[in-house]
């Protein structure tokens, strides 16, 4: 049985074809999925989306939503989505300091919660590229 | 692009002219499409020789200005369309699990925030403007609305707060302070998803912190390339069917999508339109749910107002196209047609003084002999 992966974001489509096998960051931890898995639907955390195919695997920075696997099909809708060979390791890191010193001097509970939120998107980002280079 | 466009007018000397008649004020070009159209007054032209010649030039600048930025606008819309098309597939999608779920969870008895219905205290509005003007009666169409739904809160004895994208709708409120204006937002060339988050990031918090009870959205609904409404949807409290309402509970939802094409017939561009129908795969009723249903939903519905802030953006910034589109094309119409008249006052006069010439000296020659 093969297995079919589609990655959605509101701009455009990422990712549409077979797979191999996929890990996922869920709200609940980790998780792998091969083909017939069992339906389920979950929500995603801002992390890292893994993809296998045949022998390589792939990273995508996900940055939040929702999956749903049923009959071997994936469907993924993300707020955003980067696949990390899009991602300019120099620029990510230079946004993951801004997300570091904005978090030090956000006042207020709203702000803290933006800046983390913005934090961690911008800790996934460099963490994708990282992946790719070991 | 436009803007350069717009530039461009002042420059050319059509105040000395105007004088002489009010058809050489560019606003005669644009038609009003809020006031009804009067006949045009078959006006008498009395100006020298040379006048006209500089009124038929500046005449037939403006043309080319209006021509050239309709055709932008139409290249433009083309591209409004493509975003709304390629964030089809998501929204989609949104929809169809949002409705699943919810089918799956109506046993259950859930308590989400964004879907919660409070009695309304305060109520805001968002009112999504264009940035630019010259597109015929679109801004104006948004922001009478936004005057008489105020109105209607009023009546109702409301609290209200707006908050206005668009630079349009920005400097409109900010002229009458007596509105409450929350935040004013710009948008960009294209609506992206960031835009979208920024707006969906306020109404959030405000409708969460129960700052206000009810979010309304204003913005200007594309129906085809010579017709758009404004329209107002309930953004939040959700509905928890997955369906955007508007105010009287009817749904708006657009089922099909109508694609305009740019293409050229004998010579001159044309556009010619489509109808894209998107199929709605079946759906696996039999689905277990990895988190509880409320963090699932949770994760659902801020996407799902984030989609649905970018699609208003995305219509209202096509119907803006649109309405320039139109209006710069009967600009056009109305520059070629004042020129056409132009041209034969100044073809009548010219003959006139070439036989008031000839006359003169033929009379003077028969009075030498």
């Amino acid at each position: 049985m093969t297995l079919n992966l589609c990655v959605l974001t509101p701009n455009r489509m990422i990712w549409d074809s077979k797979v191999k096998e996929i890990i996922l960051s869920t709200n609940s931890g980790q998780i792998g999925i091969l083909p017939n898995h069992a339906p389920i639907a979950t929500a995603v955390d801002i992390g890292l989306l893994r993809i296998r195919l045949n022998d390589r695997w792939l990273t995508v920075a996900l940055m939040g939503g929702f999956a749903r696997i049923s009959n071997n099909e994936i469907t993924i809708l993300g707020n955003g989505a980067e696949i990390s060979t899009d991602i300019d390791p120099q620029e990510a890191q230079q946004t993951l300091e801004i997300a570091e010193a904005n978090l030090s001097r956000a006042e207020g509970k709203r702000q803290a919660i933006e800046a983390n939120l913005a934090l961690r998107r911008a800790r996934t980002r460099v963490e994708a590229v990282k992946v790719i280079s070991y | 692009m436009s803007s350069s466009h717009l530039s461009i007018f002042p420059s050319h000397k059509l105040s000395h002219l105007s004088s002489h008649s009010s058809l050489s004020s560019l606003s005669s070009f644009l038609p009003s499409p809020l006031a009804p159209t009067t006949p045009r007054p078959s006006t008498t032209i009395h100006c020298s020789l040379r006048d006209l010649r500089d009124r038929i030039d500046s005449v037939k600048n403006t043309q080319k200005i209006t021509e050239a930025m309709k055709l932008v606008a139409a290249a433009k819309v083309r591209r409004a369309q493509e975003a709304v098309v390629s964030s089809r597939p998501f929204s989609e999608t949104l929809v169809e699990v949002l409705y699943n779920i919810n089918t799956q969870l109506q046993t259950d008895d859930i308590d989400v925030p964004l879907t919660k219905v409070r009695p309304v205290r305060k109520l805001a509005l968002v009112v999504v403007t264009g940035d630019r003007g010259l597109c015929g009666g679109f801004n104006n169409a948004v922001l009478k609305k936004a005057e008489s739904r105020i109105a209607e809160i009023k009546v109702l004895g409301l609290d209200f707060i707006v908050i206005s994208v668009g630079k349009k709708g920005n400097s409109y409120f900010l002229r009458r302070p007596y509105i409450p204006v929350d935040r004013f937002l710009d948008l960009g060339n294209l609506p992206t998803t960031k835009d979208a988050q920024a707006i969906a990031d306020d109404v959030f918090s405000l409708f969460v912190s129960e700052e206000v009870d009810k979010v309304e959205l204003l913005y200007t609904k594309f129906v085809s390339l010579v017709k758009s409404d404004p329209v107002i949807h309930t953004l939040l409290p959700l509905s928890p069917k997955g369906e955007i309402c508007d105010i009287n509970g009817v749904c708006v939802d657009a089922a099909e999508d109508e694609l305009f094409r740019l293409t050229t017939k004998e010579g001159k561009l044309t556009v010619e339109r489509e109808t894209v129908r998107t199929p709605t795969p079946a759906f696996s009723p039999i689905l277990q749910f990895e988190q509880d249903p409320v963090q699932i939903l949770d994760a659902l519905l801020p996407l799902y107002l984030n989609s649905q802030i970018l699609r208003a953006l995305q219509e209202s910034l096509a119907s803006e196209l649109a309405a320039r589109m139109s209006a710069m094309s009967s600009a056009t119409d109305n520059a070629i047609e004042l020129k056409k008249n132009l041209s034969i006052a100044y073809n009548r006069q010219r003959q006139a003084k070439i036989t008031g010439e000839i006359l003169e000296i033929v009379a003077g020659a028969e009075a030498l002999t």
